[in-house]
């Protein structure tokens, strides 16, 4: 069971960080709440009385996004929900509704936050390795007594190991700006212990973007998510692929070798026979999806016609 | 606790509560407003049950803090349809017969409700891929399913809503689809669970259950916790007036822990207060001195010589033992062609109702002590609870509340006893709600069990022999781990005639947690050995494996294990039946390659995955990737 000594509900950023610089020890800062509250319960933290929650819902610096040139900023309360819900997010950030459609569950999506995944840091988070192929990055704002001061951190070096991240004391995500993919193929694998509601035994993000004659690989993403304390990007595959021709002998052949990427502690036996299984589906999949996507020239014709 | 003056619209009504901004949705919707149709499954997100929604989206108001929906429009359960009538939806549940314990069923409607929103041409895919967040026990979910596409085709205008109406029935019931009484009661959250019920003046209660597997208990100091403000009443064993011993075959298991504890999560005292947090906050207060026993966690162990004793009065650690023997099994093994030796094992199992364990006792006028909850045996409860209480029968009362789901794991008379003490103790009613935790970590479990199996067969399949060894982990407390064991005795060799029979089924106490009544009461454990073996037999034999089965069934004037004689069995019409539905090959289970035809057709469940709402064809909604 969760109580709150006092709980806030900040309507602007300098609030939420001025409350945030002076919490006392033990303050929360409350995104969603989809974790915070099932973390409170027998078996994990218990009963547990926090002297503050800082609810950053009503923030509106945190609300929505907007595109600067070939990258998108999105508002650290962005919800798992909108990459299905907003067709132009999902056309922008393709691999984002293949990842969220295995996200918890659809109630979840509409209050579990992106960012709010990032910072829990779970190795097992679905939410991370889609956002590390979109080369994330995140931007920490604190409160410098009279002005907001804030640092871009790549997704990728703040996440440092399970839970653990580079947020320093004060500071709060205030956005997560990603690279738009549109027209690449995307794909998104998973396996847990049942379909909805489970976080990822292991699981792979990939986005294929092929050459003008739909042969080639003119671009590869791929990460791994579940099999180690962090998840991680395959650049060595990534650079393997581009430029070559798309075929199924060399793509099971660069699967195969992601085995040996499984570094958890539990499960490896299971999880070295998924992965492998895993990378190719997922690149054979998002090179298919990149054949039928339409490059942004082409939806703007079809839009215009 | 902190107070905020929070105002949204709860079904078209306005409402304005001055109220803690940190409790859960869900509390404050049923605490505050009573609209107790929002139910709490877990508490964690994991099964539906509260589901709501805030703006016009469906969230789980468990995960929500009430602050969040300040200003919100809400809608529950109960705002769906007007005070006697029945949406779509809800006609669709009634007709299909959708619910049966009805506990997920609110939770189920509104995610239904969620789905012909967003989604009126949803495929049966996307239907179970969008209601994947809600969980319910009973139904195996397809009645449900085929309701939300009946709703669907009738509000997109596919079907008439005539389909909703139930079907005339002439002379006979049997043969027609006759709706369930109490489903409108469940599709429109109205009727009320044991944790849903209220009362003047109730207090809350909160149970401290031990950490400890074995232990002594040298001594519990309540007087902290009982100085507390608002705390109404703390209980130990002491306040047993009568013979302290319930169970539904030997009454071995204490309302509270006695002297000792016998596994993790049994309870040694419970506290009754204003509410639920400062009840919990007691519990803290509660010094219990444990002195720490060897303990028992495998059934094997339990048989050794000098192994720990759980029980005085079972030196030996044996629950029950249950012997069968028929024929001479020493003559059948000589006559066979082949003998097979096997062992299997199973595991425990949660029953994981979506209801999780509640109940309220009070003492009326006339000093009858009376106990609401969802039990599964309230007539032995309450002559159990008479002789605990030591009172006569007619000043103890059981009112059976709906079950919201038991499966067997309501039938152990874990709580009540704590009630009916704390309600005499404060002459306040008194209510119970198990989190779902302690609900797992408190009731009883379906028995892990191993089997050690020999049988022996003629070349052409004929049984001639068995010895069936079976050991089961019967936990701390004796609880229905005798009518298991004589009844997975019963079921041991199947519905087979086999001549010559040994069988031995055993439970022993343990310090794990209870083993006790689980659907199919120990037939599960036997079957899971004795049609494995059939199998096994199959492809050594290289038999089909329905030839082998009609080759040893039971027929009418067949014997049973129990040497009964049989005027009629129906084995026979099952296999064929079963043969059919499958579409099933004939052949020996090694002559059959993957080629086989019978599998992956219609009938056969398609590999788990996700993304059908990526299939669908564009509707009114633009569809996304
Ligand atoms: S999901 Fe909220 S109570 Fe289970
Ligand atoms: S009807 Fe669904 S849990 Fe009982």
């Amino acid at each position: 069971m969760l109580t709150f000594e006092r709980y806030e509900m900040p309507a602007t950023l300098p609030e939420a960080l001025a409350l945030w610089a002076e919490a006392p020890a033990g303050a929360r800062l409350v995104a969603g709440a989809t974790d915070i509250l099932p973390w409170a319960r027998e078996g994990r933290a218990g009963d547990v009385d926090l002297p503050l929650g800082i609810d950053l819902s009503r923030v509106a610096e945190l609300r929505g996004y907007e595109r600067h040139g070939a990258r998108v900023r999105l508002g650290a309360n962005t919800v798992w929900q909108d990459f299905l819900d907003d067709p132009r997010l999902a056309r922008w950030l393709p691999v984002m509704p293949y990842c969220s459609v295995w996200f918890a569950d659809d109630q979840i999506r509409q209050q579990a936050t992106l960012a709010g995944n990032l910072v829990n840091a779970s190795p097992a988070a679905d939410g991370t390795p889609p956002v590390l192929a979109l080369n994330g990055e995140l931007e920490l704002c604190r409160w410098a007594g009279d002005h907001i001061m804030c640092r871009t951190m790549r997704v990728e070096d703040f996440v440092t190991g399970p839970g653990a991240t580079r947020l320093a004391p004060g500071e709060i995500v205030n956005s997560v700006t990603l690279d738009i993919a549109e027209g690449y193929g995307a794909s998104f694998q998973k396996a847990g212990l049942r379909r909805s509601l489970v976080i990822s035994v292991a699981c792979v993000a990939a986005l294929v973007k092929l050459d003008e004659t739909g042969t080639r690989f003119a671009d590869v993403r791929l990460a791994l998510g579940g099999v180690g304390p962090v998840p991680e990007r395959l650049r060595d595959i990534e650079d393997r692929l581009r430029g070559a021709a798309v075929d199924a002998r060399l793509i099971a052949e660069v699967a195969e070798a992601t085995a040996s990427r499984v570094a958890s502690r539990s499960r490896v036996d299971y999880r070295r026979r998924v992965v492998p299984g895993f990378v190719r589906a997922a690149l054979e999949e998002a090179a298919d999806r990149a054949r039928v996507a339409p490059s942004a020239a082409e939806r703007k014709e079809a839009e215009n016609a | 606790m902190p107070e905020m003056k929070l105002e949204m619209q709860v079904n078209g009504r306005k409402v304005m509560r001055l109220a803690d901004p940190g409790q859960r949705l869900l509390d404050f919707l049923r605490d505050e407003l009573n609209l107790t149709g929002t139910k709490e499954g877990c508490g964690a997100g994991e099964c539906g049950t509260c589901s709501v929604f805030v703006d016009g989206k469906l969230v789980k108001s468990c995960l929500m803090p009430v602050a969040k929906a300040q200003g919100a429009e809400i809608q529950t359960v109960e705002g769906l349809a007007k005070p006697g009538e029945l949406e779509a939806i809800q006609k669709a549940f009634h007709k299909t017969g959708a619910s049966q314990c009805g506990y997920c069923i609110p939770g189920m409607v509104m995610a239904a409700t969620s789905v012909l929103r967003e989604a009126p041409e949803a495929s049966l895919d996307e239907i179970k891929e969008r209601m994947g967040g809600n969980i319910c026990r009973c139904t195996g979910y397809s009645k449900i399913i085929e309701a939300v596409a009946l709703a669907r085709d009738v509000v997109t205008g596919r079907a008439s809503p005539a389909v909703l109406e139930p079907e005339t029935v002439g002379e006979s019931y049997i043969g027609h689809n006759v709706r369930r009484l109490d489903a409108p009661s469940k599709v429109t959250g109205r009727l009320k669970y044991a944790g849903d019920m209220v009362m003047p003046d109730m207090a809350h209660m909160a149970v401290l259950r031990s950490p400890h597997a074995h232990a002594e208990i040298v001594s519990i100091d309540t007087s902290e916790a009982e100085a507390m403000a608002g705390v109404a009443c703390v209980i130990t064993a002491a306040d047993v007036p009568g013979t302290d011993g319930f169970g539904v075959f030997v009454h071995d298991q204490p309302v509270m822990a006695r002297g000792k504890v016998r596994h993790v999560g049994e309870a040694v005292a419970a506290v009754a207060a204003e509410d639920a947090a400062t009840a919990r906050r007691a519990l803290t207060k509660i010094k219990v001195e444990y002195r720490d026993l060897p303990g028992l966690f495998d059934p094997e162990d339990a048989l050794k010589p000098g192994a720990p004793v759980i029980h005085d009065y079972a030196p030996d650690n044996m629950v029950k033992h249950i012997p069968i023997r028929k024929g001479d099994i020493e003559a059948g093994f000589a006559a066979a062609d082949l003998i097979l030796e096997e062992a299997f094992s199973t595991q425990q199992v949660e029953h994981a109702y979506l209801e999780p364990e509640a109940g309220i006792a009070y003492v009326d006028h006339d000093d009858v002590v009376t106990v609401i909850s969802p039990s599964q045996n309230i007539t032995h409860h309450r002559h159990m609870l008479a002789g605990i209480l030591a009172l006569p029968i007619n000043k103890v009362r059981f009112i059976m509340s709906p079950v919201g789901g038991g499966f067997g794991g309501k039938e152990d008379m874990i709580y009540q006893g704590m009630l009916a003490l704390a309600a005499m103790k404060t002459h306040r009613p008194v209510r119970l709600v198990f989190t779902r935790e302690e609900s797992i970590a408190a009731s009883a479990k379906r028995h892990p069990s191993r089997v050690t199996y020999r049988m022996g067969l003629t070349r052409d399949g004929r049984i001639t022999a068995i010895r069936f060894e079976m050991l089961s982990d019967g936990g701390a407390y004796g609880m229905s781990s005798e009518g298991v064991m004589r009844k997975a005795a019963i079921l041991s060799c199947g519905p087979y005639e086999i001549e010559n029979l040994w069988i031995d089924t055993r439970a022993v106490y343990t310090n794990n947690t209870p083993s006790g009544a689980f659907r199919t009461f120990g037939g599960m454990q036997a079957q899971f050995a004795t049609e494995s073996m059939m199998d096994i037999a199959a492809e050594r034999l290289g038999l089909d494996p329905f030839e082998i089965r009609r080759r040893n069934m039971m027929r009418a004037g067949s014997l049973t294990h129990t040497q009964q004689r049989l005027t009629s069995a129906s084995i026979d019409r099952v296999l064929e039946a079963a043969e059919q539905a499958s579409r099933w090959e004939p052949g020996a289970p090694t002559m059959r390659g993957p080629m086989r035809g019978d599998l992956g057709g219609p009938g056969t469940r398609a590999p788990c995955t996700l993304g059908a709402r990526f299939e669908t064809p564009k509707d009114s909604k633009e569809r996304v990737a």
